[in-house]
């Protein structure tokens, strides 16, 4: 069992819902419920990947645990210091220990800076050191990344993908943070480029022990790179296990269906495909009960009345968190739906 | 027999503010017919400008097909008139993009596109129409057809939306069909059924197919043969089973060894190709991939290596991978 003190980021019970105006009033007609009661642990140096398809909540979830949303409820706590509680000024000395890189490294980047502007600013805005030391730092933080120094006078549109990606990187590393959210930061590079990121990735856990949450659409990317992996479904974590429990035996339906998706790069292999019926539910609309029961092909009769209890069908060391009527049991006193699923290795 | 389509030694120009791109440079493919050909590669290598070359797109200016042919069925595109090429693209060749809306018009109805098509081409009645359209949706797996048919493209989903697409592109049974990314826009478990539906039409209807991506799973699963390109240069071509298993070119050993794969064990680092795809207004003398190249010889920086026989498939490379091992 991880001991309480190794975890750094631990979620419980977050909620994101959006309001849904409408009539001429514009009053709040209804929600949508992007992320719908999530818990669960990060230990440090680890990552924490997060699958699910489009539209189930995975970035909602990253940035309502920065705070870049404001959660509708639950509670957030980095190395013991309760994020949803932090005012302004507690907030800003937070975001030191935790931040983000996004997708899109040419839409996050200002064009009209220059790299060196760029990476110099968050040493600014928190008064780190004096210019010489902040200069070095920068020059440090490139070679880290792998980028030459001579870039640090250029603009952004006069970068590839993959080198922009990496001053993304480089940025969110300028304030030692302790805990960043990866959001689908290499679906946009070509394979030959994104490996070279991932590694970068996995190199800069080594080194300075940073733990992530890894969000990815990419299952062979997610296993590639996760201690963990999460899969979400209508704002909610429907299974978490080890990335190689998770992949060696899958056990929620919904789970079993993407991973049989995947297409392999091997043609000898011919995949065997669970075919979903139907696309993904409106989260403004979610089904009752199982909130996959409508698509899912094992699915019993009370699927739709009851929501699954998060079940640990695994070991207490390595725990396998999966919420499912053929997994749980039907007896467990309802308390909070999902439990905490304290990661291991 | 002569193949279904024959792409010969094709080279298309665009006029940039930097400078005159070659974004192809000597290309040449064939397809038969019933067969799927996977044509992979990296951003900007030139995929799409092939396939719209091919389609009779290339907009001009700033671009042109500066030399080569394109055959088609026995005859030559390159020269034809516009009218010639629109009949042609309606009735034999079709075409299925990445993002579905742009091949649908959001103002009609989905059935209303569909039998405009039909009706254009296949000189069918308006009844006909309508009551092959609602076939041809089920046929692409679409639930409810006859209901379906009369909803407008945003009512849809995206993987809808692309079935849709699908539909429209397969209902004049065209003889070729290019699909520039038809999957990378959509989820993982919408992008299998669209994969498995394409291959099961080409099949069924025996169209040959040219697939474009960028995901070499998907060209694992679905394609007989793939081409790889680099750079406007297809670099090597040959059957799925000898591209993955025995491939000679290095630039395709090293895609094929970069890609993050679901397995039992953990990887610890992913092998990479080092360095990126060199600009082309700025391309280097002799092999294009010579900078990234592990296994470069003193000549590649000289000569232009052509696709030539080597072990299994057709590959463009003074040192292929059967000799390097040597
Ligand atoms: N209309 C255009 N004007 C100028 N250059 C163009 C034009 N269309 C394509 N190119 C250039 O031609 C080259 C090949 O582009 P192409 O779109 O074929 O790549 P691709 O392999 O399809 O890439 P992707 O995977 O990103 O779709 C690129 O360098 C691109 O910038
Ligand atoms: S021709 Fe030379 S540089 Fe090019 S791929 Fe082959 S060995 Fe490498
Ligand atoms: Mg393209």
């Amino acid at each position: 069992m991880i001991d309480d003190n190794d975890i750094l980021l631990r979620v419980r019970h977050l909620k994101k819902h959006f309001p849904v105006k409408g009539g001429l009033l514009r009053r709040q007609v209804a929600s949508v419920k992007a992320v719908d009661d999530v818990s669960f642990d990060l230990p440090t140096h680890e990552t924490l990947g997060l699958v699910g398809e489009s539209g189930c909540g995975k970035s909602t979830l990253g940035r309502a645990i920065l705070r870049l949303h404001e959660p509708t409820s639950g509670q957030v706590w980095l190395d013991g210091i309760e994020v949803t509680a932090a005012d302004k000024t507690r907030l800003k000395a937070l975001r030191r220990d935790m931040q983000i890189i996004f997708q899109d490294p040419y839409a996050s980047l200002s064009p009209r800076r220059t790299i060196l502007e760029t990476l110099l600013e968050p040493l600014q805005i928190h008064g780190i050191g004096s210019k010489a030391e902040q200069r070095k730092k920068v020059e440090d933080l490139l070679e880290v990344v792998g980028l030459r120094k001579a870039v640090l006078n250029r603009y952004p549109h006069e970068f590839s993908g993959g080198q922009r990606q990496r001053v993304g990187i480089a940025r969110a590393l300028t304030l030692n943070p302790k805990f960043i959210v990866a959001d689908e930061a290499v679906s946009a590079l070509d394979v030959s480029v994104q490996s070279q990121v991932l590694n970068l990735i996995a190199d800069l856990q080594d080194e300075f022990g940073i733990s992530f949450l890894f969000i990815s659409h990419d299952l062979s990317v997610v296993q590639h790179i996760s201690h963990n992996v999460g899969v979400m479904y209508l704002g909610k974590l429907v299974e978490t296990a080890s990335a190689k429990d998770i992949y060696a035996d899958p056990k929620h339906p919904y789970t079993r269906a993407l991973m049989s998706a995947v297409p392999v790069p091997d043609p000898k292999t011919k995949s065997r495909r669970i075919m979903l019926s139907g696309d993904v539910p409106s989260p403004m609309n979610p089904p009752s009960g199982c909130p996959f029961h409508t698509r899912c092909p094992e699915a019993m009769p009370h699927c739709s009345q009851q929501i699954p209890a998060a079940t640990n069908v695994g070991s207490t060391a390595s725990p396998h968190w999966v919420s499912c009527h053929l997994h749980g049991d039907e007896q467990t006193p309802t308390g909070p739906a999902t439990k905490p699923p304290n990661a291991a290795d | 027999m002569a193949a279904l389509l024959s792409v010969e030694d094709l080279c298309v120009e665009f006029r940039t503010d930097k400078g005159v791109a070659r974004a192809i440079d000597g290309v040449s493919l064939e397809v038969n017919a019933g067969e799927t050909l996977g044509l992979v590669g990296e951003s900007g290598s030139g995929k799409s400008v092939t396939s719209l070359a091919i389609m009779g797109l290339i907009p001009s200016p700033p671009g042109r097909i500066v030399s080569g042919d394109i055959r088609f069925n026995g005859q030559s595109l390159p020269g034809l008139s516009q009218g010639a090429y629109r009949k042609l693209r309606g009735r034999e060749i079709a075409m299925i993009f990445q993002e579905p809306m742009t091949a649908l018009n959001p103002v009609f109805t989905v059935g209303s596109q569909i039998c405009d098509v039909l009706r254009r081409h296949m000189g069918l009645s308006r009844k006909a129409a309508r009551k092959r359209a609602i076939e041809l949706l089920d046929e692409v797996g679409i639930p409810a057809p006859d209901k379906r048919v009369d909803e407008y493209p945003h009512q849809l989903s995206g993987g809808m939306r692309q079935r849709v697409v699908i539909a429209m592109a397969l209902s004049c049974d065209p003889k070729l069909l290019i699909a520039d990314e038809p999957t990378t826009a959509l989820d993982v478990t919408i992008q299998a059924q669209v994969l498995d539906l394409i291959a099961k039409l080409a099949k069924d209807h025996g169209t040959a197919t040219i697939l474009i991506t960028h995901d070499l799973g998907v060209v694992a699963e679905v394609c007989d043969r793939a081409s790889v390109m680099y750079c406007g240069r297809i670099v090597e071509t040959g059957d799925v089973g000898d591209i993955f298993d025995r491939p000679e070119h290095p630039y395709t050993r090293g895609l094929i060894q970069s890609i993050p794969r679901i397995r039992d064990d953990k990887l610890g680092r992913l092998p990479t190709i080092p360095g990126i795809v060199p600009d082309l207004l700025d391309l280097p003398d002799g092999c294009r991939y010579r900078d990234r190249c592990p296994q470069a010889l003193e000549r590649c920086g000289n000569f232009d290596p052509r696709l030539e026989q080597h072990g299994n498939t057709l590959a463009a490379c003074f040192n292929p991978n059967s000799e390097a091992a040597k």
